[in-house]
């Protein structure tokens, strides 16, 4: 009995041990902090980067990649793809971090910069002069919060209609539509039944929830607001948002959204060669400016065509503008060659050879005023699209706040529920959530209440 | 022996002590634990919005699955002992699936009942009916995991099938000879004469259900996957609206994808608590109608 | 039943030669038949979803996304795309060195603790039994918090050694399976070996061990299996760390990471199903015992 009650003991004192230790942050990170002076020679080193992207725009990066290993040889980097956020979070905590990371959301930049799980930049930025001027306004901003830089961009998107110009001029129709209401009658005229009642074709799937179909992306079609002056959330109380939901949820009713969510389930995934919109089923789709990429890729035949997304018929000054967003990419705080990790961001972030070259093969738009001049860039008539929206005075970025994507998040939970005919009080429901977003941003920032 | 069980010992000590230690903190493993007394049970009980889907999710496991599962387990060996030939075949393929890892066979599944393209819905297409929306439906979600769940009913069936064949002959003999109809006898012979095994499949079967985890995961993030573009698994939990949000789900994802492990430990106290409510339950219960043979006991 | 017939088995058994009315052995003639079909329907239900899967398995990437039912032309390639797609390989590799570890490991150290508990008589043998007990029922997300915790520090999280490690010691189902089953060795065994002056290590490796191979054989075979399918545990140590991935991670992953189509994807499942299937067969003896173990031994 004795030798198990001190088994027992032994174990409880473990556990308090333990848990009062505190985090897991050290594992032997060689420069912490400070970088090292001017004029040092980068030492040789492995070291890792972590990307989002996968198959053939992974290869392009790899490419990029190639061309800083070649300029520093003594630098081996390990490209890893398909990392989503959730990793990203988690290597700060725990197991292996890498030492480059690079995410697609740039609202998680608020996250990252705030918890302290990517280091600042600016002592980098400062010892190898390189200014935050370089970058154009939005993404200067979503890649900063309260004046601690984490991250840059590495190139942005912006997001405009697709329109299949072979199914316009069979159903007789000529050029976008610029307006909501023509963005329905169009899709409508577009929209293509099977024999037993089942959707075959559709014009324009207004399910936000679907591909890239979110309320960031719709918002801009009514040029709503996500926050005022103050930080508050304005999802009720700007009257874009409810009219925006309206709007969509008839064109929802009118397809049955039943039958959406089957369409949706016998579609091909978003970034596949069965791509929806490049198979046909789609006849519109809002989408971001790498789709041109995608397409003469995969269906280089496609006859099809690019423009700014259709705006509100009150409001129709709003056309020209869109969402954009863009990729952040930053070093963690427990990189193991901070020194290594930060030539590897510079030059992907800021050297001209490299944003051309992830232009060129992902079409994206560049981030950096000198790459965006620079001759190299392909031209492209459907890319330009995105790069007039990138430009245009009503484009709109999603706020970076210290809750990262919650915000998002929240409201595409609820714009779930009111699609699925769940929401009786539409500007209610919409109250309610800026008042949860708003707690939630303070439950972030303030006082770590559970 | 000693190492081997004082070993053991702590192995299971430790976490359990550990957690009920770390459901009064703050802790998300960038700084040391904080403690925080019952805000984290009071955060539970008064504000998390998910807390109440998962226990219902995971109740309505427990209270439909579980006897559903039971019934048609002991169903199927029911059948088994009556075939006359080939039983070994038949035992064999209802005992398949069981093997299938989990992750496959919800793989599987979601693609079967895959409302537009899935095989399911296009044989009810042939008979007329307009297929439900299984893994996409709030409403179907839950029948379409429980369809998998029984697909997979091999082990228990399996002991169903031992106990069955282990009734002794003499009572069906002597029922038939005081006139007992088949049914008769199936109510008064062979179900109190299992009845034990009965009770046990309850308990196994409710314990599983209040684990439920890699089932529910999969079959959210793929359903989900042709729904949404972002690969975010923290996002799709629970697809469709929290329909598949278990208790087990919930915690992982407070845990593990926003780290806030303090809650998490709360959570794992309370499943323990319910866990251990829930079969004392059913076991107490019990003796009204378990038989527990008195020969050889 | 009409009550001047006279009392038929229920078990399965030879017809009795008797002259039976026509009445009765029709109508005996349909229960039968009723009763197959039900079967045979319940086969069939049983084995569609793997043939299914497999059909799947062999269609173009369009075809699977379309109602139809049959592939043509029949893709096999698929399978060998999969390779190309995922490192299946190294998933099972990893699923290899897992499952084997841990089952070695369950064994070495569930034997001498189960012996224990099931023989010998000491003072605490009762709290580890129902130690054992609490940690069967034990729902593994109580335990994980801490452990994932511990093996953070350690720096062991993104490899599977969170996984292999606490199997070695002990697993409380194999511990209480074990146990049952040592419980109806009958003592004289054990003592006469103890006359002849053997300690007890060696007894328990000699005669017990030997007497309860096939108990040991069911362990070790569930063991296996367990960690084979084994979702959640490598989800939660390696998820982040795709070179350290099993089947299981990989196979959920599959979709979203390489973006592939259903056809690839059912490809993959039925090779992750593969192994089990094909264990089964050659083990099915063990299977079967061992499940039946676990329930009627009560």
């Amino acid at each position: 009995m004795r030798r198990i009650t001190m088994a027992i003991a032994t174990a409880a004192t473990l556990a308090l041990g333990v848990a009062a230790c505190g985090g897991t942050g050290d594992s032997g990170s060689s420069n912490d902090g400070a970088p090292v002076s001017k004029g040092t020679k980068l030492e040789a080193a492995n070291i890792t980067l972590w990307v989002g992207f996968t198959q053939r725009e992974l290869g392009v990066v790899k490419d990029a990649v190639k061309q800083f290993e070649a300029a520093n040889p003594q630098v081996h980097v390990k490209v890893v793809g398909g990392i989503n956020d959730d990793k990203i979070i988690a290597a700060s905590r725990g197991g292996k971090s890498p030492d480059v990371a690079q995410s697609f959301s740039a609202d998680n930049a608020g996250a990252f910069c705030g918890s302290g799980a990517w280091i600042n930049l600016k002592p980098y930025m400062d010892r190898d002069g390189i200014s935050d001027a370089i970058f154009p306004p939005a993404p200067r901003a979503y890649t900063q919060v309260d004046g601690t830089r984490c991250a840059l961009p590495m190139l942005a998107d912006a997001y405009g209609l697709y329109y299949n110009e072979a199914m316009f001029k069979k159903a007789g129709l000529s050029g976008p539509p610029k307006t909501v209401s023509q963005l329905v009658d169009y899709a409508k005229k577009l929209t293509v039944k099977n024999p037993d009642g089942t959707l075959k074709v559709v014009g324009f799937n207004p399910d936000m929830g679907w591909y890239s179909n979110t309320p960031a992306n719709f918002g801009p079609m009514f040029g709503g607001k996500w926050v005022d002056d103050q930080g508050k959330s304005t999802l009720g109380s700007d009257p874009a948002w409810a009219k925006l939901l309206t709007w969509q949820k008839q064109l929802i009713d009118w397809y049955g959204y039943d039958n959406l969510v089957k369409f949706q389930a016998g579609l091909g995934d978003e970034f596949s060669t069965s791509n929806a919109f490049e198979k046909g089923r789609l006849a519109m789709n809002v989408d971001g400016e790498w789709r041109t990429a995608f397409i003469a890729n995969e269906v280089p035949n496609m006859q099809y065509g690019t423009a700014p997304v259709p705006v509100d018929d009150d409001n129709q000054s709003l056309y020209g503008g869109g969402y954009t967003t863009g990729n952040i990419i930053g070093i963690p705080k427990r990189a193991q060659h901070k020194e290594q990790a930060w030539a590897l961001l510079k030059f992907l972030a800021t050297a001209d050879k490299a944003q051309v070259l992830l232009s060129n093969g992902l079409r994206n738009v560049p981030t950096t005023a000198s790459s965006a001049k620079s001759p190299d860039l392909k031209p492209d008539a459907k890319f330009e699209t995105f790069l007039k929206i990138f430009g245009n005075s009503h484009t709109t970025t999603t706020p970076i706040t210290a809750a990262g994507s919650a915000p998002q998040e929240l409201f595409n939970s609820f714009v779930d529920k009111w699609q699925a005919g769940r929401v009786k009080d539409l500007q209610g429901g919409l109250t309610d959530l800026d008042k949860q977003i708003d707690a939630q941003l303070a439950n972030a920032q303030g006082e770590q209440v559970p | 022996m000693a190492p081997w069980i004082v070993g053991f010992s702590v192995f299971i000590a430790y976490p359990l002590i550990t957690t009920v230690y770390l459901s009064f903190t703050h802790y998300d493993l960038l700084e040391p634990s904080r403690w925080i007394g019952l805000a984290n049970y009071d955060y539970m009980f008064s504000h998390d919005k998910q807390i109440w889907p998962a226990i219902y999710n995971t109740l309505w496991l427990v209270v439909i699955m579980v006897p559903l599962k039971v019934m048609f387990a002991f169903g199927v060996a029911l059948m088994l002992t009556r075939a006359r030939a080939g039983v070994g075949i038949f035992r064999t393929i209802f005992y398949l699936p069981a093997l299938a890892p989990p992750v496959a066979a919800a793989l599987g599944f979601v693609y079967i009942l895959n409302p537009a393209t899935g095989p399911v819905n296009g044989a009810l297409r042939l008979v007329g009916i307009d297929g439900p929306l299984w893994f996409n439906s709030p409403t179907w979600s839950k029948p379409a995991l429980t369809l998998l769940l029984l697909w997979g009913v091999g082990n228990t069936m399996i002991i169903f099938l031992a106990a069955l064949v282990d009734v002794p002959r003499s009572l069906y003999e002597s029922a038939s000879l005081d006139g007992a109809s088949a049914w008769q006898r199936l109510r008064w012979v062979t179900l109190p004469s299992i009845s034990p095994v009965i009770l046990f499949a309850a308990v196994v079967g409710t314990i599983e259900a209040l684990q439920l985890f890699d089932q529910a995961y999969v079959g959210a993030t793929v359903a989900a996957g042709s729904a949404s573009s972002a690969g975010d698994p923290s996002n799709d939990l629970g697809y469709p609206e929290n329909s598949t949000l278990f208790y087990p789900v919930l915690l992982y994802q407070q845990g593990f994808r926003f780290f806030n492990m303090g809650y998490a430990a709360a959570m794992a106290v309370l499943l323990l608590v319910v866990s251990f409510a829930i079969t004392m339950f059913i076991v107490r219960n019990s003796r009204r109608w378990v038989h527990y043979a008195g020969v050889g006991r | 039943m009409a009550t001047h017939a006279p009392p038929v088995p229920v078990t399965p058994v030879a017809p009795v030669r008797r002259r039976v009315p026509p009445a009765v052995r029709r109508r005996r003639l349909l229960v039968a038949v009723a009763e197959h079909s039900l079967l045979i329907a319940a086969a069939i239900a049983f084995l569609a979803p793997f043939a299914f899967m497999a059909l799947t398995s062999l269609m173009t990437t369009d075809q699977a996304l379309s109602p139809k039912l049959w592939p043509e032309p029949l893709k096999w390639s698929n399978y060998a795309d999969v390779f190309d797609q995922a490192p299946m390989l190294r998933y099972a590799l990893n699923t290899a060195i897992y499952s084997v570890l841990a089952t070695f490991g369950m064994l070495v150290s569930s034997i001498p603790v189960a012996y224990a508990l099931a023989l010998l008589r000491w003072r605490g043998r009762q709290v580890v039994f129902l130690l054992v007990l609490v940690a069967m029922m034990l729902p593994p997300q109580v335990t994980i918090v801490p452990m994932y915790v511990l093996w953070a520090k350690l720096n062991l999280v993104g490899s599977l050694a969170p996984l292999i490690i606490p199997n070695w010691f002990g697993d409380a189902f194999s511990i209480f399976l074990l146990r049952q089953f040592f419980m109806t060795i009958p003592q004289p065994y054990l003592d006469s070996a103890r006359v002849d002056g053997l300690g007890e290590l060696k007894i328990l490796l000699r005669v017990v061990v030997r007497l309860a191979k096939p108990a040991i054989a069911a362990v070790a075979l569930f063991m296996f299996l367990l960690t084979f399918s084994d979702f959640f545990g490598p989800l939660l140590y390696a998820g982040d760390e795709e070179s350290h991935w099993t089947l299981s991670v990989g196979l959920a992953q599959f979709r979203t990471l390489h973006q592939v189509q259903w056809n690839l994807s059912m490809a993959a499942t039925i090779l992750v199903i593969t192994p089990v299937i094909l264990l089964f067969f050659f083990a099915q003896k063990a299977f079967v015992e061992g499940v039946t173990l676990t329930g009627v031994k009560e």
